[in-house]
């Protein structure tokens, strides 16, 4: 039912645009698409032979094949498979798209932008290592602590700085003492110093006479940034140390006071879960989700290159010609295979060269910053099992969505109705993503019932069981028994399609509803 | 051994809006011949030819070729020109000719080797790298045409190959046609193109509203009228108003140059000359006695009767004939 209301909202959205070109494209050639070609061609062709033999008039349009019902019976090869010609329209339908320009350029650019990308971080690093250590002042005044705050202050900020995600190379901090206040307020004025650090004593307090370090860190960074968060850290902890030596502890007796505690978690069977660290779970489920997204892509993407191709046939008449070569089911199937290949190659371009610079990244680094190089290994939370996984997910979720967007395009007479007839499947293909996304995030549990069951549906499964594998929240037996079922449902939908396909190729300007789809598969 | 059509029947659609398309179709087509498939638009004759292709499926009825139902026999027994043209809009046409070639198994060598052959003997070698939608539209049926041929196949089908096109490029088309009949293919074409039937055919049918009206070698069907035509020049005035009361006679086709008269079976049609002749002040200078043209054959047996289709009684109604009568 959906599919006929989408449609029928759409045919009435184009309806007052096609009243005004309809008297226009009737003089347009063979490309020009849909009903109103079949009637304008026929007009042309009509008043050309009435000049000649006046046997016909002007009014050939009426009777043309256009407007009659066209059968939806087909002849006995419509399911006959030749792999010379799948060979033969996949490879043409893989040239053509291939030699387009758009393709060209999108790859290009995706490819720089892969790169960079994979590069960034040692181009980060690089920056970073050409404009030295930020300089930090910082002025003791007064303060006369037994702590050596300048040591401290160094050793806290760059003990934070190499924790930083991006590796070693993150800023280092160059601390120094100083006694021109004044000059170094100017120099952080101008720039040159990242902040002067002036520490004081507060007032006498109940615990002491003495009071508590004070600092005020004179920079022009903002609160938000990195350094001012990191000062406020480092000075907290220089009170906390001077607070504890003031009150008579000894620097080994202060250490042990601050000694990690004996803590561990252990599962219900006395085991402990090793894959659950924070940073395992964070690289975990951004690897299923970045795996998810780009098979949705592949498949909205690709899958409309593939319903384009089959209405640009149509309209460009160039069917019926093909038809008497190749069947049905050997032209969805060469355009499939054509066009996922396709598919592949551009992903293959674009994602080989930034996955070997991320797996070589260290390598690159030494080369580039001269630091010494660990070997190569995959980013964190990608394994080899999730991208053979995500391998065989791709070319049979593709060929499952791919066959089937073939098969509804078939029904149309023009590229501008593809959006609508194709809608209800990118629908449920945007469903199933949005339920994988979703439960890597934590939205929905990953042990939620449902979301398992959907792992095992066809058209829900390539997205779900790679969020879910990410997460190691789905059994092998269930990812098994996923591409199982996916593989057992392609052929199904390519023996849909080919029927759509082979009712629809010759069908001009009628309406597809689901009476019209029931009958074809009945095919009656 | 022909191309045997066996009483097919094509109904569309179901219920009030059902259209029978072919309504018992038979007619047979001998190896080697050219046959020319006439019809009215609408009358079948595209449907009969998807048939013959197993593109799509009749109803009842059979086609055989040489014995083999049509489905049966390999595809690159066939070479199909359908009436829509269609080629891909933005690929070269050497491309697609090898890409048509391909899928009719011919070697991707041998098929371009053949498509040049082919430009070369349309003309136009310098086509093959040209995208098909540069191409005006007599050059894309030419390679319409070399794609149906590439292969070489033993049953030529052409829905109307000769619509559209100029005089030159279809008296070119008509050399490519020929060839093909030297080559030993069969070939069929549908037209209502009369005089390109005369030229070209040696057997015709027509059909109309998807029955078969009438069929056979040209002359049978032109003898099969009875009637006979008179072509009559004189010097003078050439409405020539006495011919008005020669009986049995009725002027089809008034001229400058000629005059077309149609003679009713049992009239002379020397009682035109000698009227002429006892007419004073005329001087014959043409008199010619023929059969009737296919033209008005194919209007008599499908113009002129009573017909619910508007399209046909509109076609009538504005040829010559149709207002003599």
């Amino acid at each position: 039912m959906l599919f006929r209301l989408l449609y029928q909202w759409f045919k009435r959205r184009r309806a007052g645009r096609d009243a005004a070109g309809g008297a226009g494209s009737g003089s347009g050639s063979g490309a020009a698409s849909g009903s109103g070609t079949a009637a304008g061609l026929g007009a042309a062709s009509g008043s050309g032979t009435a000049a000649g033999s006046g046997a016909a008039s002007g009014s050939a349009a009426a009777g043309r094949p256009g407007d009659q019902p066209i059968s939806l019976e087909r002849g006995a090869r419509a399911m006959s498979l030749e792999l010379q010609n799948v060979r033969a329209v996949a490879r043409r339908e893989y040239l053509a798209r291939a030699r387009t320009r758009s393709f060209r350029i999108t790859t290009v650019v995706l490819v720089v932008v892969a790169i960079g990308v994979a590069l960034a971080p040692i181009g980060i690093r690089l920056i970073d290592q050409g404009s030295g250590p930020s300089r930090i002042e910082v002025s003791l005044g007064s303060s006369a602590s037994k702590l050596d705050i300048v040591a401290q202050l160094q050793a806290i900020l760059n003990s934070q700085a190499t924790s930083n995600p991006l590796g070693g190379g993150a800023p280092t901090y160059a601390v120094s003492a100083t006694t021109d206040e004044t000059g170094a307020r100017a120099a952080v004025a101008s720039g040159a110093l990242t902040g002067l650090l002036i520490v004081g004593r507060g007032p006498a307090t109940s615990t002491g006479a003495e009071g508590d370090l004070a600092f005020t860190f004179v920079t022009k960074a903002k609160g938000v940034d990195r350094i001012s968060q990191l000062m406020q850290v480092a000075a907290t902890g220089m009170a906390q140390a001077d607070r504890l030596a003031r009150s008579g502890l000894t620097p080994a007796q202060q250490a042990g006071l601050v000694a990690p505690v004996g803590y561990a978690t252990q599962l219900p069977d006395g085991t402990t879960d090793t894959s659950s660290s924070p940073e395992d779970y964070v690289n975990s489920f951004a690897v299923g989700f970045v795996l998810a997204i780009i098979l949705f892509m592949a498949i909205i993407l690709y899958g409309q290159w593939v319903a384009y191709s089959v209405a640009e046939e149509k309209s460009s008449r160039v069917m019926e010609v093909i038809l008497g070569a190749a069947s049905p089911l050997e032209l969805l199937a060469g355009k499939v295979v054509g066009v996922g290949g396709l598919a592949l190659t551009q992903y293959a371009i674009i994602f080989v060269p930034a996955l070997l610079i991320v797996l070589l990244q260290d390598q690159i680094a030494s080369l580039v910053l001269g630091e010494p190089a660990a070997a190569a290994s995959l980013p964190a939370g990608l394994s080899i099992e999730l991208l053979v996984v995500w391998g065989i997910l791709f070319l049979l979720g593709f060929a499952l969505y791919a066959t089937l967007y073939a098969g509804a395009a078939a029904l149309v007479s023009r590229t501008e109705d593809i959006n609508a007839i194709v809608a209800p499947m990118t629908m449920v293909s945007v469903a199933g993503y949005l339920v994988a996304v979703y439960s890597s995030t934590g939205l929905i549990s990953p042990d939620a019932p449902f979301v398992h069951v959907m792992a095992l549906i066809p058209f829900f499964s390539p997205y779900l069981v790679l969020s879910l594998l990410g997460q190691h929240a789905i059994s092998g037996i269930e990812v098994v028994a996923a591409i199982v079922l996916l593989a057992v449902f392609v052929p199904i939908a390519l023996w849909v399609a080919a029927r759509l396909y082979a009712a629809g190729v010759l069908m001009y300007g009628q309406r597809p509803g689901l009476k019209l789809l029931s009958r074809v598969l009945r095919g009656g | 051994m022909a191309l045997v059509l066996d009483k097919l029947v094509k109904r569309f659609g179901s219920g009030a809006t059902a259209v029978t398309a072919l309504d018992g179709v038979s007619f047979s087509v001998q190896p080697g011949e050219v046959f020319g498939f006439l019809g009215a638009n609408g009358a079948g004759k595209t449907t009969t030819m998807r048939i013959i292709l197993d593109i799509i499926r009749a109803d009842s009825g059979t086609v055989s070729w040489n014995g083999t139902p049509s489905a049966e026999a390999p595809r690159r027994t066939w070479g199909y020109l359908p009436e829509e043209r269609g080629l891909y809009p933005r690929m070269e046409v050497l491309e697609q000719l090898v890409f048509f070639g391909d899928l009719y198994h011919v070697g991707r060598p041998e098929a371009e080797r053949r498509a040049l052959e082919w430009l070369e003997r349309f003309g136009v070698p310098d086509y093959a790298h040209r995208r098909a939608e540069e191409l005006s539209k007599g050059n894309q049926q030419k390679i319409q045409f070399i794609a149906a041929v590439l292969h070489e196949p033993q049953v030529l089908l052409m829905d109307e190959p000769f619509s559209g096109l100029d005089p030159v490029n279809a008296s070119i088309l008509k050399e490519a046609f020929l060839e093909m009949k030297r080559r030993g293919a069969t070939i069929v074409f549908s037209t209502h193109q009369m005089d390109q039937v005369e030229e070209l055919c040696e057997s015709v049918v027509l059909i109309d509203r998807g029955r078969v009206v009438l069929g056979g070698s040209i002359r049978d069907v032109k003898r099969s009228t009875g009637r006979q035509v008179v072509r009559i020049a004189v010097d003078g005035d050439s409405s020539m108003p006495w011919l008005a009361a020669v009986p049995g006679v009725r002027v089809v086709r008034p001229g400058q140059d000629y005059t077309e008269l149609d003679v009713d079976q049992g009239t002379d049609p020397e009682t035109v000359l000698r009227a002429a002749l006892d007419h004073a002040g005329v001087r014959v200078t043409r008199f010619e006695i023929a059969d009737p043209s296919l033209e008005e054959i194919f209007i008599e047996k499908v113009g002129r009767r009573p017909t619910e289709e508007a399209h046909l009684a509109d076609a009538a109604t504005t040829t010559p004939a149709a207002a003599a009568s």
